[in-house]
């Protein structure tokens, strides 16, 4: 079946996130997703390409079927037809340390050139400017899911050389430190944000430019990033989204909670 | 043949939180929106109680309030915020004034560290922390977490301290008076929390006959062995949410939210609902009947 893609203009750039987020997830795969965009993420896969995705929710809720968007990661809205609802040491100890998740997504308040995260401090630890909500389970989930998906903005303050406090670990400082550490987790795999998307060079594990969104340019990515991006001589478009996805993806957020209308 | 009397343990929640002494330590039952022990937060800071150290592993209006009210002092956590609006107000000015600190770990170290205090045991391995700040930064404890070398297969593995404190407060769906306890939905870390104190309150959405829980003995999550004291509480966790029992209320958590930004406006709002008022039953009548109960639960949905 040919591909019926929505142009420039008639989606917006968290429209395109989400379905980025969705599409980096495959079908039967064990889902570690929070509340906001990746849990839209994960709704629009498992009513596309992934029906057999299982979606857990670090709170208790395992393979949820939620039909109403939920702002709490342990909100009621959750358990609507999950196959359990039990605790944080089932979901983040047994299925997650257990081996169990193939796929975790996470958000940054910063990132570094090796996709280690902060989600704690801005400013100094001592005196920080600004006191972020913490780990939650995103150290968790990034210690020990197979591969990371990082949903964030593209801004320079939040893309830096040197992190204010590492949160979550990425390959930390290069090739084979997340093994020296002793980590069971594969870490990040993908970074989405409203520029373009992100993967990792496997030999050197920094993070590499792998598609531009549509309507964007490399100088945009360029001068929004604060360390030394890897650029591949032929990064290829992001593919839109089609039509049948931004149907789907605007009825399962029909009042813009997380992706607000355009206009 | 002899028949146990039944044990009766409640009291009122004004006797409950007269138990905690300044100073004590204490885990707190719920996570994120759901069965947080607001009213017991309320009553907490009524009684002004003061340099309370919390254990959790992630909460919102429910601590942001004791910090507000500079009832806590110290948490070990590993996550506060109010979900899908934005920071904790109170907790971030409290920081910035130095009233309160905060040690950070991640949920499942914090869900660990209760199951080890329950178990009895000083400590619980894990594999998360391993590489990162949350093990090379300490805010205040000697000793925040330790990695070492497995002796039976030499992997390396982070030590975190069990948690054993004075009291544990949760806030679950229905209780009997004997304190078995059932919790509709998710568990969060209650399961392990409510076994690490020293001394357990069970506030309930409702009290049920001990016949009830005895025809259905496997969905009890917390026994009564456990527990010292139950608390019939009705609307307990408003605005935040009761798995079966109710939704939350969206307009008060923004308006709590909007309002606490500044510290005028938490004071007002400390007055209004909490201080203002004489108890957890003038709190309800304040919100008003009509607007509780349009928050009811509606079968098939939880919520």
């Amino acid at each position: 079946m040919d591909k019926n893609y929505a142009k420039l203009g008639e989606f917006t750039t968290l429209e395109l996130m989400a379905v980025c987020g969705a599409r980096a997830i495959k079908n039967g795969e064990v889902v570690f997703v929070g509340t906001g965009l990746p849990m839209i993420a994960a709704m629009l896969a498992k009513r596309t390409h992934a029906p057999n995705a299982k979606i857990v929710y670090e709170a208790g809720f395992i393979d949820s079927n939620a039909i109403d968007i939920a702002l709490s990661i342990a909100d009621s809205r959750l358990g609507y037809r999950a196959s359990a609802a039990i605790g944080l040491i089932e979901t983040l100890g047994l299925l997650l340390q257990g081996g169990h998740v193939d796929v975790g997504f996470v958000g940054a308040a910063q990132i570094d050139e090796y996709g280690n995260i902060n989600t704690t401090y801005i400013g100094d630890f001592e005196n920080p400017t600004v006191r972020l909500p913490g780990s939650g389970g995103g150290n968790d989930i990034v210690s020990s899911a197979k591969r990371i998906v990082i949903i964030m903005t593209h801004e320079k303050r939040k893309m830096v050389k040197k992190l204010d406090y590492l949160t979550s670990p990425g390959f930390l400082d290069g090739p084979k430190a997340r093994e020296k550490a002793g980590l069971l987790g594969g870490g990040p795999s993908l970074v989405v944000t409203n520029l373009c998307q992100m993967d990792f060079d496997p030999e050197t594990k920094r993070i590499r430019l792998a598609t531009i969104h549509p309507g964007v340019t490399l100088q945009q990515i360029l001068d929004n990033i604060g360390f030394d991006l890897i650029v591949p001589e032929n990064v290829p478009t992001t593919e839109p989204p089609t039509y049948e996805e931004l149907v789907i993806l605007r009825a399962i957020d029909p009042h813009g909670i997380y992706i607000p209308r355009q206009g | 043949m002899v028949e146990a009397p039944i044990e009766d343990k409640r009291i009122t929640l004004k006797e409950a939180a007269k138990l905690i002494p300044d100073g004590a330590h204490l885990f707190w039952g719920g996570f994120g929106f759901q069965r947080p022990p607001m009213a017991f937060a309320h009553e907490l800071v009524r009684q002004k109680k003061r340099n309370l150290t919390v254990y959790t592993c992630g909460s919102e209006i429910d601590i942001d309030i004791l910090s507000g009210a500079y009832v806590v002092s110290r948490f070990e956590l590993a996550f506060f915020a109010i979900e899908g609006i934005g920071l904790a107000p109170n907790i971030q000015r409290r920081i910035r004034e130095g009233a309160i600190q905060i040690e950070d770990y991640t949920n499942l170290a914090m869900a660990l560290r209760f199951l080890g205090g329950a178990l009895g045991v000083p400590f619980m391995p894990l594999k998360s922390m391993l590489g990162t700040d949350l093990i090379a930064k300490t805010k205040f404890r000697p000793k925040k977490a330790e990695v070492i070398t497995c002796p039976f297969t030499g992997e390396k593995v982070v030590l975190v301290p069990s948690v054993r404190p004075d009291f544990s407060i949760v806030h679950v769906s229905r209780v009997d008076r004997e304190g078995n306890a059932q919790i509709d939905g998710i568990k969060g870390e209650d399961v392990e929390g409510a076994r690490a104190g020293k001394k357990v309150i069970v506030l309930a959405e409702e009290i049920v006959d001990t016949e009830f829980i005895r025809s259905q003995p496997d969905q009890t999550a917390i026994p009564n062995i456990y527990v010292n004291y139950v608390v019939e509480c009705p609307w307990g966790a408003y605005p935040m949410m009761v798995y079966n029992y109710y939704d939350y209320d969206m307009e008060h958590v923004r308006m709590y939210y909007q309002q606490c930004k500044t510290e005028e406006g938490w004071q007002k709002y400390c007055e209004e609902y909490i201080t203002g008022v004489e108890d957890h039953m003038e709190f309800l009548k304040k919100i008003g009947m009509e607007r509780l109960l349009k928050l009811r639960a509606k079968k098939p949905f939880p919520y």
